[in-house]
């Protein structure tokens, strides 16, 4: 809502500063977004009247104006080529400042001396119209200032409203708000005139559709005189207030529209065939309507008709078929109410949003209608020189009247947690139009129609409490009855994304939903059912949640490449999404539990099963190209399987490993990751032909995902007693099969269930030159550990027997030397 | 020449020649040469018995001397070209302390995550607990219970993505809250940090953003409390000498709804051209308010004996504001020039 300051004061008096308005009205009440200035900010706007007109001497596209200011004649140069000797216009004086801040100095143009500027009506702020000086008419006094006549200067708060306050959306609102801030009193116009029009009675007025109009006024102006202009100062406003000046009947409207945050629809009568039909549109009607669209209407969208035609989308837009027009000049000016969620429904199915819809929309104030409607048709009899008919049709079957709320001053004292005095309360909400009857410990409120927000105990509380000042409440602390703190597994969360990060890896956060090729790219869109999609995404690349985090990351690296990284290591932690097949016959209850709630079924197996959605923590890690660059002393490290497999034996420390196979992952070198038998997550390296459709192609690329539930980055440590006896370390190296998987190995060994032995380690796996064809040797270190000083019997018997079982499981050789 | 006379030559030859050798291997030749079991001192040391008894006397007291004088001279000698060679050694050993070192792996945490963590912390210092919930959410969770029915204009607030009939991306994490009222009894102090999502994208806006919102609800509870909570809350993140401002604003589930802001924790307004406040001294920090009635009823609390309060605040804005990001979008690119940065 754009309020010019200058139409304000006309309301109510205050005086402060634009700046400290714009803040007190944003402490009070609604956020003011800005400050706008048109015009003339200092400095004296004269009229005056042209002596002598005619070419710059110097230049083609100067003129040079003598000008009479009232017994004083300067020179002037100007662009403009429309001013002729006699005619009056407004000159702005040197040494005045416009918007925008430039000072108007005296000056040379091309030789000419030039006292002033004439001035256009956009340069004084009353319209967009810059073709040439706005010329006066003869009842402005030459030498007067011009601000006799009308502001020069504007400056316009722009009020962002809160969607619940429809009255903010007119001037008057906006005076009674700033009244009931500033404690004082507010005016508004009084309409009066002649009601000597012809009758409105000759047209017909039908409500079909009650249900979607709770009120429809009906009144006519007639005998007006055809293309008349609206009054300068109404022209003004309604261009501060951003709207376009058109004619004086439906600038009358506008302006009513802006004064009261009424819309307001004048029909030309003359173009109305039979009367007013208020009615559902009919199946498969079309309208064309005034921004040139035709469009296809439904029957669940009010129409305003004829007795023939349809003539507007109620409270959308109209047709050209009955708008008035330069020729108009009788006129019936509809003042009505519509049902706001209709209004917005229509608006959204027809894509099409209007000042009017907007205001509609929010539910507007049936009582407001009587004040428009007069206030309406005085100001176009007035600038039409036509005469409201005495007679108004009006559909308004169940007047609204204001209603009682309760108001405990204990408890609002207690929600606001500061004193509230009865009397200061009182002042304050009857400054909102609020009638206050104080007994007891108690107001009894009636809160004004206008105010369909004020409906409970809680909404009168927030209006006294911000209307006293919010900075008077005092801060203090609650003190909560109940230890906080982390869950274990947010606090394991915490360590692991800390853990990932001292380990080099980056976090970050990526958008959960990506285009098709996400899901196609992984090879998941196969078997795995259908992609959750959205209904509304802001594009087709935007429109699937993803299964995995896996996507965002693999793409997240592709940009890093294409920026010039030579790799590096991401992760991230987030929701994967994952649908949920529903049994047949669960459909009513799943939309009763996704709209209202409702768990119709037993609640152990639903909410899962109504969502269709099943969504699951997840952690992942993506390691691409050259993870860690080559240092002086160290060697560069690229991505490999074995890099992203020692960051999940960090995060998971009890996993085993076993190859797996995954669409989107080399077939061999990936691993499932188990715990306890059961499915962790995966870890490999990325299938080639994955990393080349997300633009990888070249680079090694590691990764895994884990379900964050198995995570467990710094297990509950349990003490192992220990003896201050020195342990024995031997190595053991073995020739085994090339296919022969080590872990295996290790499993055997640690099934012997050896007393003595402490720990295991794989040092070196080696195939080549020095092994046989289609083998290997596994090197391994073993640290024994006894209560007794070992002796080395003891030792070569339990190597003996390891390699023993090897040699029988993997037919491994002890390899000697 | 006497051999007393042959021992003391052969005495300060060996002392001159300990003088002379430099490293602890010349001194253990020197040893060998004159000490050593072929040396001529130890020959003549060997041959004394056999001197005629008026001499044993002065060659065993000439020799013992000049042995222990050797003796003494080496150990002195050793321990000096001891130390000598230490220090060559250290000498040699010099690396170029400027080379920098082994690079240990430097990763990062996201900046919205840094800050949601540090809200939290501060949150469970004050007693509460962290709730969290899904994403995908129903319509019901995240509007209807919040006192946004189907056709409330508020609705139309919040650009909203839809999946099944009766599912969104939730648009707030005020599900949360109602999920956690409806699972228990008052006292209920929560926060509640998630990604949420909205159908909007331009500089200022992405279509997931990061919340984290909070919820008390408690007998006794005033607007007071949540001033003050949030007033510390802004002391917390920005530093001790912020100040808190609350004004007036609309929230369906919340009455009275307030927004905040903080004051600017860099220029504290005294620069007009203030690159964090823009010149404003307030930065907008979120929206807050008293539980709703019809919320609190709605899950089952009774709220004539309940009072709450419920704040929401943008942490993806906070960490800009804080770590002076320009641009929302950076957040969610996986950008590793901005990602490396924290």
């Amino acid at each position: 809502m754009r309020v010019p300051l200058s139409w304000l004061r006309e309301y109510v008096d205050f005086d402060l500063s634009a700046d400290e308005l714009a803040d007190l009205f944003s402490l009070r009440s609604q956020e003011v977004d800005g400050i706008e200035r048109f015009g003339v900010l200092e400095g004296e706007v004269v009229v005056g009247e042209v002596v002598e007109f005619g070419p710059h001497p110097n230049a083609d596209r100067l003129n040079v104006a003598k000008v009479d200011l009232g017994g004083q004649v300067v020179q002037i140069v100007a662009g403009a080529p429309n001013p002729y000797p006699g005619a009056r216009i407004p000159v702005v004086r040197p040494g005045s400042v416009l918007a925008g801040g430039r000072k108007l100095k005296k000056a040379k143009l091309r030789g000419m001396e030039s006292n002033g500027m004439m001035m256009s009506e956009r340069e004084l702020g009353i319209s967009a119209e810059h073709s040439g000086i706005l010329l006066l008419d003869d009842s402005y006094e030459v030498g007067r200032p011009l601000s006799d006549y009308f502001p020069v200067g504007e400056t316009v708060l722009e009020l962002d409203i809160n969607p619940n306050r429809p009255d903010l959306w007119g001037m008057i609102g906006v005076a009674r708000e700033l009244a009931a801030i500033l404690a004082t009193q507010f005016r508004v116009p009084e309409p009066s005139f002649e009601p000597a029009g012809e009758p409105t009675g000759v047209y017909a007025l039908r409500v079909e559709a009650p249900n979607l109009c709770p009120r429809y006024d009906l009144r006519r102006v007639s005998g007006g005189r055809p293309g008349a202009k609206a009054p300068l100062e109404m022209r003004r406003r309604i261009h501060a207030a951003g709207m376009r000046p058109v004619n004086a009947i439906v600038d009358a409207t506008n302006y009513v529209m802006l004064e009261t945050g009424q819309p307001i629809h004048a029909f030309d009568a003359e173009k109305v065939r039979g009367g007013i039909v208020v009615r559902r549109a009919h199946p498969g009607e079309k309208m064309t309507m005034l921004d040139g669209h035709t469009r296809s209407l439904d029957e669940e969208m009010l129409v305003i008709a004829d007795e023939e035609r349809g003539l507007v989308v109620a409270g959308v837009m109209g047709a050209e078929t009955a708008e008035v027009g330069d020729e108009t000049t009788d006129v019936l000016v509809e003042v009505a109410t519509f049902v706001g969620r209709n209004i917005m429904e229509t608006s959204q199915r027809l894509a099409l949003r209007t000042d009017a819809s907007g205001r509609f929309e929010r539910g507007l104030d049936p009582n407001m209608v009587d004040f428009a409607m007069n206030r309406v048709t005085d100001l176009i009899a007035e600038a039409t020189g036509g005469q409201p008919a005495p007679d108004t049709l009006s559909h308004y079957p169940e007047p609204v009247g204001p209603w009682q709320v309760p108001l405990r001053l204990s408890r609002a004292e207690r929600l606001l947690g500061m004193p509230v005095g009865e009397a200061d309360a009182s002042e304050r909400l009857r400054g909102l139009g609020c009638g206050v009857e104080p007994g007891d410990g108690k107001l009894s409120v009636t809160v004004p129609t206008f105010r369909r927000d004020l409906t409970r105990e809680a909404d009168l509380i927030e209006e006294v409490g911000r209307l006293i000042g919010l900075e008077n409440v005092p801060e203090s602390l609650p003190r909560a009855p109940q230890a906080g703190g982390l869950t274990p597994e947010q606090r394991k969360l915490r360590t692991l994304r800390r853990l990932l990060a001292d380990l080099g890896l980056h976090e970050a956060v990526t958008y959960p939903f990506g285009p098709d090729r996400w899901t196609r790219a992984l090879g998941l869109g196969e078997d795995g059912g259908v992609p959750l999609a959205l209904r509304n995404p802001l594009s087709a690349e935007a429109s699937n949640l993803r299964r995995s985090l896996m996507p965002g990351l693999l793409d997240a690296a592709a940009r890093n490449r294409s920026f010039g990284a030579r790799g590096g290591a991401l992760f991230e932690v987030g929701h994967v999404f994952e649908p949920r097949h529903q049994p047949e016959g669960m459909r009513e209850y799943a939309l009763r539990y996704r709209m209202r709630g409702e768990v119709g079924l037993d609640a152990e197996v639903l909410p899962e099963l109504l969502m269709g959605v099943g969504e699951t923590n997840k952690v992942a890690g993506l390691l691409a190209g050259t993870v860690r660059a080559a240092g002086w002393n160290v060697p560069p490290k690229p991505a490999g399987f074995f890099e992203a497999k020692g960051i999940v034996e960090r995060l998971v420390p009890g996993a085993t490993f076993e190859p797996r196979r995954e669409p989107f992952l080399h077939p061999g070198r990936a691993a499932a990751v188990l715990v306890d038998g059961e499915e962790a997550g995966w870890v490999g390296e990325v299938h080639p032909e994955t990393a080349d459709g997300f633009g990888l192609d070249g680079w090694p690329v590691a990764a895994f995902e884990l379900d964050l539930a198995f995570a467990d980055p710094d297990p509950e440590p349990r003490f192992r007693p220990f003896v201050n006896v020195p342990s024995v370390s031997m190595d053991l190296a073995v020739v085994v099969d090339g296919d022969v998987r080590v872990g295996e190995m290790l499993v055997e060994i640690s099934s012997l269930g050896s007393p003595i032995l402490a720990e295991t380690r794989v040092f070196d796996v080696y195939e080549g030159s020095q092994v046989p064809e289609g083998k290997k040797s596994v090197a391994l270190n073993f640290t024994f550990q006894a209560e007794e000083t070992l002796t080395d019997e003891a030792v070569k018997g339990e190597l003996d027997r390891i390699s023993a079982r090897l040699r029988d499981a993997f037919g491994a050789e002890v390899r000697r030397g | 020449m006497s051999v007393v006379e042959r021992i003391e030559k052969l005495k300060s030859e060996a002392l001159s020649a300990l003088e002379e050798a430099g490293t602890t291997k010349d001194l253990e030749s020197v040893r060998v040469r004159y000490l050593g079991r072929s040396a001529d001192l130890t020959e003549i040391k060997k041959s004394i018995r056999d001197l005629p008894a008026d001499d044993r006397k002065a060659v065993g007291g000439a020799s013992n001397r000049a042995t222990k004088a050797i003796e003494a001279a080496l150990t002195e000698r050793l321990a000096e070209v001891a130390i000598a060679e230490r220090e060559e050694k250290l000498r040699a050993e010099a690396v170029d302390v400027t080379l920098p070192g082994v690079p240990y792996p430097k990763g990062s945490l996201h900046p919205s995550l840094r800050i949601i963590d540090e809200v939290v912390d501060f949150f469970v210092g004050l007693g509460y607990r962290v709730a969290e919930g899904p994403e995908v959410e129903t319509d019901y969770y995240n509007f209807t219970a919040l006192n946004i029915p189907p056709g409330h204009p508020a609705r139309g607030m919040q650009d909203t993505f839809f999946l099944d009939d009766g599912l969104v991306l939730r648009t707030h994490t005020s599900p949360v809250q109602i999920r956690t009222m409806l699972g228990e009894e008052p006292p209920v102090y929560v926060v509640c940090p998630g990604r949420t999502y909205r159908r909007d994208s331009d500089p200022t806006h992405t279509p997931m953003f990061n919340q984290i919102e909070g919820l008390a609800v408690d007998r006794g509870l005033t607007l007071g409390h949540l001033k003050g909570t949030l007033a510390a809350m802004a002391r917390y993140v920005f530093g001790e000498d912020v100040r808190l401002r609350l004004r007036p604003s609309y929230f369906q589930f919340t009455e009275p709804s307030v927004e905040m802001d903080v004051s600017c924790f860099v220029c504290g307004g005294s620069d007009p051209n203030c690159k964090v406040c823009k010149g404003a001294g307030w930065i907008e920090m979120g929206g807050a308010g008293m539980v709703d009635p019809a919320v609190l009823s709605e899950v089952g609390y009774d709220h004539e004996e309940y009072t709450g309060f419920a704040f929401g605040f943008g942490p993806d804005r906070m960490a800009m504001v804080r770590y002076g990001i320009p641009d929302l979008r950076l957040f969610f690119e996986g950008d590793l020039r901005f990602l490396q940065q924290f």
